[in-house]
């Protein structure tokens, strides 16, 4: 054994020594150990821990330079030399290294690779040396590698990496040393775990950390105004957006305390529908595209705002209650401006069409009285006469007159949905009620439309027998009339139409079921909206604005009643709107 | 080494495999505290990784620890081989563990480890 350690000398010296001896080696021991230890455990980086191993180390002998390789991708591989080492050393300990690292299951690693991965980390003192003292030719050690240990480092039964330890001597390593060196291997794999944890930490706080900076810029870069609640409903958060789209509030929203006490404190009117979304969505509703007007009220185009709110959950938690809300607001005044100019348009227009139309209506019919009276007439003189079978041209005047007739009821009916249009539009729908049987609407209206279709078939069935209501008897007409114009529309190659009424919870219920073209399902949910046309009509060519079924719902809600549509599984739809039958009864 | 080769015909396989499994832990008793409880598992693993293309049947050592091999393993794993194959598979095994531990250690704990799993080997023919 060539050890100068005073360790090993100590350890086995005891067993032949005296009591007091045995003690003070024993000591001398933990002293030792409790010195590495400390400086193991004080380690706050890989660096340090290679200063506190090269210290463990060389209490125990000296040697050339140790090397630590990690596992990892990529690997590490510190070279620590105790005093500067020639190329070629340095080189020939990456090729053991190498070698070592593959005979106790170390991932491939060619010498080359691990060339490329090493890393020099000579203690301070060296390059300290190196530029008080003597030439550094004179220092640089030897080219060959005298006596070498190689140790796996484990923690908790996994090979985390490797420490090797080189001298240009032979024989400087003897088996206590090797058992040492394994000891002092453990306290330096879990130091070197610990900094490997310690710096993935840091690594993933840093991440975290330019994630949120990323997320705080896109929020406050955002153009749509962004607000966030606590549980509570009180503001935690708005954007640059928000704050300047509630800014007509003129108060501090980012009170923390909820939105409905704020609304309540203050004398700000649209705070409160606000609040109504906050709260709904506070209880796990998501809410969408609720219009909030935000302006004053006597600007003809208040700012107008569209909100979408969201319940936020805690993503440990999902099936708690919601954490807080958080609602996206959008600037939907330029919209509004150009509905309201178009809904203008729209009802200028068709006031403007009425008045010809009235004119032009009303002097064909005049017309058509009189070629009537005229033909009336000839046709009497010709049979006094004994004249028959000539074509009179009062004949095809009265025909030309009957088409004019026609399209001008066709261009009445679509001024008349524009101007319901408008009427909706403005909140002007205004209803005359009266008292009258169901029934009879129903059964004029069928009478009616099957007066027009002969390739269809309506039937009816009532399935009440008291269908007095309290309603707009000619709205109620359009609602079935415009329906069951639909029902023929939609249904080219003819078939059954079935009009169903039977009474439900109070309500008047009414079906109307076609074999027509159907809808896609896709479709279903916008069949009620404005201008909304069908796309897979494409084919064929369908007359109409998309108007009808808008008004209809209007009338049928304005009653106090819904309507919906379903698909027959590929044969037609069936529309159902409810009126309550109770409904300004009194 | 190769000493069960030359009398496999009288052993059978299970035997052959026990032999080695103790060789195996023989060597574990005595590198343990040189080198930590970890080594001899990984230098197995890293030995059959090396050996796996002579004899593939003995791939599974890559994954499974030699420790984990129990008889019912020897049957899944080692059905089909002879027992002349399995006893020279396991022999080129030993001499890579052994290259292994050289290669860690130099002439240190290598030299009186081989000589005790020899004597040992020879024993249990």
């Amino acid at each position: 054994m060539q050890s100068q350690s005073r360790l090993s000398e100590s350890a086995y010296s005891s067993y032949h020594t005296p009591n007091s001896d045995r003690l003070a080696a024993i000591l001398q021991e933990m002293e030792y150990i409790n010195t590495i230890g400390k400086s193991f455990v004080a380690a706050i980086d890989r660096f340090q821990v290679h200063r506190a191993l090269l210290g463990a180390l060389q209490k125990l002998y000296s040697f050339a330079a140790c090397s630590i390789l990690l596992k990892g991708d990529p690997f590490e591989l510190s070279i620590i030399p105790c005093y500067p080492l020639s190329q070629v050393f340095i080189a020939a300990m990456i090729e053991r290294i190498a070698s070592a690292a593959s005979v106790i299951d170390f991932p491939a690693v060619s010498v080359e690779e691990l060339a490329n991965a090493s890393y020099l980390d000579a203690p301070d003192d060296l390059s300290i040396t190196q530029k008080l003292g003597s030439p550094v030719q004179d220092m640089i050690g030897g080219a060959v590698i005298g006596s070498f240990l190689n140790v796996p480092l484990t923690v908790e039964n996994r090979i985390v990496g490797m420490l090797s330890l080189f001298d240009e001597r032979e024989g400087t390593f003897d088996t206590d040393l090797l058992k040492l060196t394994t000891m002092i291997a453990d306290y330096a794999a879990v130091a070197l775990e610990n900094v490997r944890l310690r710096e993935r930490e840091t690594a993933l706080w840093r991440q975290a950390e330019i994630g949120r900076q990323r997320l705080e810029l896109i929020i406050s870069s955002m153009a749509e105004g962004l607000l966030i609640t606590n549980e509570q409903g009180g503001i935690t958060l708005l954007n640059v957006s928000a704050q300047h789209l509630l800014a007509q509030a003129q108060l501090d929203l980012k009170q923390n305390s909820p939105l409905r006490t704020l609304a309540l404190a203050n004398n700000v009117s649209w705070l409160h529908k606000l609040a109504d979304i906050i709260d709904e969505a506070l209880t796990g509703v998501t809410v969408m595209n609720q219009e909030l007007i935000a302006g004053e009220a006597g600007e003809p185009v208040p700012l107008t705002l569209s909100i979408s709110a969201a319940p936020l959950h805690d993503a440990s938690q999902v099936q708690m209650g919601p954490i807080g809300v958080v609602a996206v607001l959008n600037d939907v005044t330029a919209n509004k401006q150009i509905e309201k100019l178009k809904d203008e348009f729209v009802s200028v227009v068709s006031h403007e069409l009425r008045s010809p139309l009235t004119a032009i209506k009303g002097y064909t019919q005049h017309l058509m009285r009189r070629i009537d009276r005229r033909l009336r007439k000839t046709q009497q003189e010709q049979q006094s006469s004994a004249i028959s079978g000539v074509d009179l041209p009062e004949n095809y005047d009265l025909r030309s007159l009957s088409i004019i007739q026609s399209q001008a009821d066709h261009l009445e009916r679509l001024v008349n949905d524009l101007l319901d249009l408008s009427q909706v539009q403005w909140g002007k729908l205004h209803l005359q009620y009266s008292s009258f049987y169901l029934a009879d609407v129903l059964v004029e209206s069928v009478r009616s439309v099957q007066a027009s279709t002969e390739q269809h078939t309506i039937y009816l069935d009532i399935a009440v027998q008291d269908t007095k209501i309290v309603a707009d008897k000619m709205r109620m007409s359009q609602v079935i009339g415009n329906i069951l114009d639909n029902a023929i529309k939609y249904s080219p190659q003819g078939g059954q139409v079935t009009v169903k009424l039977e009474e439900r919870e109070g309500d008047y219920f009414v079906s109307i079921t076609d074999q027509g073209i159907g809808i896609s399902q896709e479709y279903l949910d916008h069949i009620f909206e404005r201008f909304y046309r069908v796309r897979n009509t494409a084919s064929r060519q369908y007359s109409g604005i998309g108007l009808g079924l808008y008004v209809t719902r209007a009338i049928v809600e304005e009653h106090g009643g819904h309507i919906w549509v379903t698909n027959n599984k590929g044969l037609g739809c069936t529309f159902s709107f409810t009126v309550p039958a109770a409904a300004h009864s009194d | 080494m190769s000493n069960m080769s030359d009398h496999s015909s009288s052993v059978s396989r299970e035997q052959v495999a026990e032999a080695y499994l103790k060789a195996f832990r023989l060597i574990d008793d005595r590198v343990t505290p040189y080198l930590g409880k970890v080594t001899t598992r990984v230098l197995v693993q890293g030995a059959a990784k090396r050996v796996s293309s002579t004899y593939p049947f003995l791939h599974f050592l890559v994954k499974m620890p030699y420790t984990d091999v129990v008889p019912t393993v020897v049957q899944e794993q080692l059905s089909g081989v002879s027992t002349i194959e399995l006893a020279a598979a396991l022999d080129a095994l030993l001499q890579e563990c052994f290259a292994g531990i050289k290669e860690l250690t130099g002439d240190l704990i290598a030299p009186p480890i081989y000589d005790e799993v020899t004597r040992q080997l020879e024993q249990l023919q």
